[in-house]
């Protein structure tokens, strides 16, 4: 666990987010496809600008949606693991 | 919840017109083009739009209509809006490119380009877009081939050019191009040469098998009525009108597709509101977000498809609440309702 905290995670190239109400709507440019995740209040564009660890991005939902850490801590790899094989997203080693 | 019922904040993509203007004045032209509207958008005009739609971002520009190259701001206002970071889709009939706009596709991950083409022979395109053009057409797509550019060649699908779409789709390959085909509905000109263009329910059938066996190629969304199941998941299942992508037209009027364009179905005007509030607020975009005809509920496919497609409906009905005529239910029941073929 203490591996997956410390990785970071970008957006994949040619790939754009927007918030949505629901969650994040994510377009992949080059195939002109969307794909919707339903994450609510969870989770930010501005998380997957490389610069957030999963460490960081646990606190914040934590902070702002007062989740228990530990129940993010199950739900998150999931989702981002979702997206990392939909080629959404990379992860990355800090 | 189907996808397209997530309620979204702005378009995924929208269908910009930026002008009526068009050398050609082809026989199912969509928005009927000839000649510039009076009242067009200016630049600086446009550009305040790609700004609201960066803001909101939106992710996709299709631009068509009329000949978006002879808009005189056209590629000042493209190169603008890949500085926003949206990506283009120039729709183009291919005869009048010029040496800027090839270079300002060439190479660049934000333009897409799609040159429209009716038929694999100057006999049956030109009977369409226009005596002469096949050739020109062609000449276009040869100056835009093997340039590192994603390209497509666009096809309506009528029952001139039915019997050609195999050869559209190795002429497209040859060179480098995708296939791309889309309904012929009756709207603008078509309305006119609606009756001795559609396809007959047997070549409904044909283009359901064809695009059934064949996933490379590419349709628009307006397929997911005409075509069997197993092509559903290549693209939207359902009409995106209002709920995920809208078109703006060369004056400023937003309307809930390029097939759409009639003045009771327009969500307001972008010189007098912003286009968050119409497509927020609209009354036209929130009647048809709950749009699910009445002819169509029984339906054991309804569920799927919610209607097929509204404009064709529309347009040969006068009615929002009737089905889509060349939905894959209703040609089936043509097919079996007719006389058996002697033999």
């Amino acid at each position: 666990m203490r591996g997956i905290l410390s990785m970071t995670c970008r957006l994949a190239d040619n790939v754009q987010v927007r918030k949505e109400n629901w969650g994040l709507l994510f377009y992949l440019e080059t195939r002109h496809k969307v794909f919707f995740v339903r994450s609510g209040d969870w989770l930010y564009p501005e998380h997957f600008d490389g610069t957030w660890t999963f460490d960081g991005i646990i606190n914040d939902i934590a902070r702002r949606t007062e989740t228990p850490a530990e129940i993010i801590e199950r739900s998150l790899p999931r989702l981002t693991e979702r997206l990392i094989r939909s080629r959404m997203i990379i992860d990355e080693v800090c | 919840m189907k996808y397209a019922d997530w309620p979204l904040s702005a378009p995924v993509n929208l269908t910009w017109e930026v002008t009526h203007q068009c050398n050609l004045k082809c026989i199912h032209c969509l928005s009927s083009s000839s000649v510039e509207s009076p009242g067009e958008l200016d630049e600086a005009e446009c550009r305040a739009i790609v700004d609201q739609l960066a803001t909101l971002k939106v992710f996709e520009i299709n631009f068509g209509g009329g000949e978006p190259l002879l808009k005189d701001f056209f590629l000042p206002l493209l190169r603008y809006i890949h500085t926003r970071g949206i990506v283009t889709c120039i729709s183009t009939n291919g005869t009048v490119l010029t040496d800027e706009a090839v270079a300002c596709f060439t190479g660049n991950p934000l333009v897409n380009v799609q040159v429209s083409l009716d038929g694999a022979t100057p006999e049956v395109n030109d009977r369409i877009r226009g005596q002469g053009t096949f050739h020109r057409i062609i000449k276009g797509i040869e100056r835009l081939a093997g340039k590192n550019i994603p390209l497509s060649i666009n096809t309506v699908v009528t029952s001139l050019n039915f019997m050609q779409l195999g050869q559209l789709k190795e002429m497209a390959g040859s060179y480098g191009a995708s296939l791309r085909v889309s309904r012929f509905r009756p709207s603008g000109r078509a309305r006119e040469s609606w009756e001795m263009l559609r396809l007959n329910p047997e070549q409904l059938r044909g283009l359901s098998d064809w695009l059934g066996d064949d996933p490379s190629i590419l349709t628009g969304d307006s397929f997911f009525s005409i075509s069997q199941d197993g092509r559903r998941h290549l693209g939207l299942d359902m009409c995106g009108a209002c709920k995920m992508t809208c078109c703006i037209d060369p004056c400023g009027f937003v309307y809930p597709c390029a097939f759409m364009q009639e003045r009771e179905f327009c969500g307001g005007n972008l010189r007098e509101t912003t286009f968050k509030d119409i497509w927020d607020n609209s009354a036209a975009f929130q009647y048809f977000r709950q749009l699910e005809p009445e002819a169509c509920r029984k339906c054991p496919r309804f569920n799927s498809c919610r209607g097929g497609c509204p404009a064709v409906a529309y347009f040969v009905s006068h009615d929002l609440n009737s089905a889509d005529p060349e939905c894959l239910i209703n040609w089936s029941r043509d097919i079996s309702a007719a006389p058996p073929l002697e033999g």
